[in-house]
């Protein structure tokens, strides 16, 4: 299931206007002018937390990062990994399966590019049969910064995940020509994610993502059981595993 | 004469676009036809509106010549054909001075068409911008199917001719006006399985795409390119009430001759495999566009292998081979598998303990085993009289009857054998593999010897062996190695089969063919062997059990990277049966 109606495109990392400057548009002339000398503030000294006029604004960054989230979760969906990856900053990272993807232009390009497309992950599903998270599990949590320049945010996610089925023979091979040839299962858990602001356009964007899995099963939608299963975490870097993360996570 | 070389093994020349052009002039005054073309359309103009194609004006004249003119354009004449069955009428064109023409059906109770723009020397590239980039050759026939209906200045109509499923799985034996027969396994929604009964003398059966198209309840319109053979392509309407057909064949056949001519058939239904898509799936659209929203013109899903495996001398494998040859290793550092993967049935101790001899007939090889591990085996060959070391994996296939598989060491080309031990029966099977055919070092060469196995306790038989069989001839099992990776195999005829790749729905999509060899052991158990020829050379080995539903055993092959022996097996679905025994073996005598 998806959030989109029929026939509405997605929003992309562009289309969603989290800038100060939509901000300001939304909230209205009424506060502009006391949201004005905040955003002024956003950087400087913290503020009071009492403060309504911070606590207003707050608010309203998390409904913009409750948005992001909501763009990056749709279009992560839709399989357009190139909009995914242009809502991370700069200098950001992902943690996934036991890799860390580092950096926008590098890592986290060829995660969501090459290893995501290529194993057809992210698509949101049902959770799996008897798999369903916590109901604490589900609720989704942000906390801004009061200089609202940063963001910790948790939500919750159930996923299909899966990777090539590595064989060169000629029935991965055909099914590749009908988009096939993956292992698929589901995946669930919850995104902890750090978002900061962008210094030079004022955007949110996702600084560090961590796919925190809690299960994983055999579970395709349709089914109406599932077992659980277990991945092999990444075991190789870039470029040794062409897919691969830029560094393993130690064993905890 | 038959072609007497396999399609896939012949080499058709490369037809340059002049060469093409030059020989199209021919088709100016139109296809002939064995059978007196009708002569419906004469005197009639038609407007024919497609669906995201062109608009077709049309003014049929005496004699059979039409002028056309495409979307306004200027008008051209040509020499056409016509035919009609029952409700429909079919004319095929080409252009003079283009490479291209129209293949047209009209429903003439309905006014919907279905029209087939065909054209030569296409020039399209595929893996674009790959190591592995190639174009189609000039002389494949490229089709891109519009559907539309003439244009009388009514409302134009809701409901068009489209896609259809509803042949899939339907299997015909067809008989042209010309004598020519052909058996065709609609076995996917974008393929058929085709055997060529007097065109070719080996009565195998070979793979090509093609396109389904509901006319009604009784009639669909079909067509077929054999992509990577001679790129010829066969188009027609068929009433499956009567069994009769129109059509035309249109491109070069083996010896470069262009074949453009008519066609009435008849035919017989031959059986109908089951297909397993949703219920509510109905195959309107088609399996390409399900990747693609917008697919370029001509667009088809077409397995290609031969252009992406890399030709290997003798040498050139050996020299891998010597480098390196693993026998049932499951992971990247050669560990040892000695748990089945997937759905294959487990492995068996049933040799351990076991001391025996396989003598195989008629000079063939014979093995001394005496075998104390599950893993590990000795045996000697008495042609050079050693004992040898060296890792197996069985299974007991059926009751008291082992299967199994080891490398022959040290071998050159390098071997391995396969090889069935009933020890009820005092029966033995081999399936003699090693690297390299006429063609290709990196392809894989099988053949099945048979004998009997000498041990205490078992009395072999003087006469009684395993034999080939055509007991699974027509049968259809989908075998599914694991819970994600499902196989259809089509056993097609007595000396080749097919397999078919599933859609993520279950819809029959992707599919090749090969040659292979067929071995009764007891009622209901066969040996399967087959090598994807010219494709990418890998044998797979397998025990058949349909009294189980399962098969089990192992796939060899070679290359770049040596020589492997691994295992295989799946869980088998019986997904139908094709009548068509009557249509193989030997003629009789006399027989023209």
């Amino acid at each position: 299931m998806t959030n989109s109606r029929k026939g509405e495109k997605p929003p992309t990392a562009a289309a969603v206007d989290n800038s100060r400057r939509s901000f300001f548009f939304k909230v209205g002339a009424g506060v502009s002018t006391a949201l004005a000398s905040t955003a002024v503030m956003a950087g400087a000294v913290p503020r009071d937390p009492d403060d309504p006029a911070l606590r207003a604004a707050l608010l309203e960054e998390e409904q913009a990062l409750r948005k992001l989230h909501r763009a990056f979760e749709q279009a992560i969906d839709k399989g357009a990994y190139d909009d995914v990856v242009e809502m991370f900053a700069d200098k950001a990272e992902v943690l996934f399966n036991g890799g860390v993807f580092a950096n926008r232009g590098d890592g986290i390009s060829r995660l969501y590019r090459e290893r995501f497309r290529a194993g057809k992950t992210g698509k949101r599903i049902e959770p799996a049969p008897g798999f369903e998270l916590d109901a604490a599990l589900q609720q989704e949590r942000i906390e801004v910064s009061a200089d609202r320049l940063s963001a910790e945010a948790v939500f919750p996610y159930s996923i299909q995940a899966g990777e090539p089925i590595e064989t060169e023979t000629s029935l991965a091979g055909m099914a590749r020509l009908h988009g096939e040839g993956v292992r698929t299962w589901w995946e669930g858990g919850v995104y902890k994610v750090s978002y900061r602001r962008d210094a030079v356009d004022g955007r949110w964007k996702i600084g560090r993502l961590e796919y925190a899995t809690l299960a994983r099963a055999d579970y395709r939608p349709g089914r109406t059981y599932a077992m659980p299963i277990s991945v092999a975490r990444l075991s190789a870097t870039y470029p040794e595993d062409p897919q691969g993360p830029d560094a393993l996570v130690p064993m905890s | 004469m038959p072609m007497r070389i396999p399609m896939h093994r012949y080499e058709y020349t490369k037809l340059t676009p002049e060469q093409i052009g030059r020989a199209l002039r021919a088709t100016e005054n139109g296809p002939t036809s064995v059978s007196e073309f009708s002569n419906v359309l004469a005197g009639k103009t038609l407007r024919i509106v497609t669906n995201d194609g062109p608009v077709l004006e049309y003014s049929f004249g005496a004699n059979r010549r039409l002028t056309l003119s495409e979307n306004g354009g200027s008008s051209v004449s040509a020499g056409y054909g016509e035919l009609t069955l029952n409700q429909m009428v079919f004319f095929s064109h080409m252009i003079p001075g283009e490479q291209k023409g129209y293949n047209v059906f009209i429903d003439q109770g309905t006014n919907l068409v279905t029209v087939f723009e065909v054209w030569f020397s296409s020039g399209i590239v595929q893996l674009e911008g790959t190591p592995n980039e190639f174009t189609l050759d000039d002389r494949e026939v490229q089709r891109q199917i519009y559907f539309g209906y003439v244009d009388n200045g009514q409302e134009p109509p809701e409901k068009l001719h489209h896609y259809t499923n509803r042949i899939a799985g339907k299997g015909l034996y067809w008989k042209q006006d010309t004598g020519i027969e052909t058996l065709e396994l609609y076995a996917s929604v974008a393929n058929t399985n085709f055997v060529e009964l007097t065109r070719h003398i080996d009565k195998l059966s070979w793979v090509s795409p093609s396109d389904y198209v509901l006319v009604n309840d009784n009639t669909f319109i079909y067509n077929r390119t054999e992509v990577e053979f001679s790129g010829i392509h066969t188009c027609f309407v068929a009433d499956l009430f009567k069994c009769e057909q129109v059509g035309v064949r249109l491109g070069f056949n083996e010896n470069d001759e262009l074949e453009y001519y008519m066609f009435r058939g008849t035919g017989k239904v031959v059986g109908q495999l089951a297909y397993l898509e949703p219920f509510d799936e109905h195959g309107l659209v088609p399996m390409f566009a399900q990747q693609n929203p917008n697919p370029p013109k001509g667009a088809r899903t077409t397995y290609r292998p031969v252009r992406t495996f890399r030709w290997m001398s003798d040498e050139e494998v050996h020299e891998a081979a010597e480098r390196r040859t693993v026998a049932f290793a499951s992971g990247p550092n050669n560990v040892p598998q000695v748990v089945p993967s997937g759905h294959n049935m487990p492995f068996s101790d049933i040799l351990v303990g076991k001391e025996f001899t396989l003598r195989f007939d008629n000079g063939g090889p014979v093995r001394d085993y005496r075998i104390n591990d599950k893993f590990k085996l000795q045996y000697r060959d008495h042609s050079e009289n050693v004992w040898r070391e060296a890792d197996y994996r069985a299974y007991e296939g059926a009751d008291n009857l082992a299967w199994f598989s080891h490398i022959l060491p040290d071998s050159k080309p390098r071997a391995s054998v396969q090889v069935a031990v009933d020890f009820t029966n005092g029966l033995a099977t081999s399936i003699e593999s090693h690297m390299g055919t006429p063609y290709y070092g990196n392809e894989t060469t099988y053949r099945a010897v048979f004998g009997v196995v000498e041990m205490e306790g078992i009395e072999p038989p003087l006469y009684t062996r395993h034999h080939f069989t055509d007991e699974l001839v027509g049968h259809a099992f989908s075998w599914s190695y694991s819970d994600q990776l499902t196989s259809m195999h089509l056993y097609t005829t007595p000396h080749s089969m097919s397999w078919t790749i599933f859609t993520a729905n279950q819809t029959m999509g992707a599919q090749w063919c090969s040659p292979c060899i067929y071995v009764k052991l007891r009622d209901g158990v066969y040996l399967f062997c087959q090598n994807e020829e010219a494709c990418n050379g890998v044998q797979m080995i397998a025990l058949i059990n349909t009294n189980i539903s399962h098969d089990c055993g192992f796939s060899f092959n070679g290359g770049a990277n040596g020589v492997s022996l691994s295992t295989t097996g799946g869980i088998g679905r019986h997904i139908g049966k094709f009548d068509i025994a009557e249509y193989y073996g030997p003629k009789r005598g006399m027989q023209a």
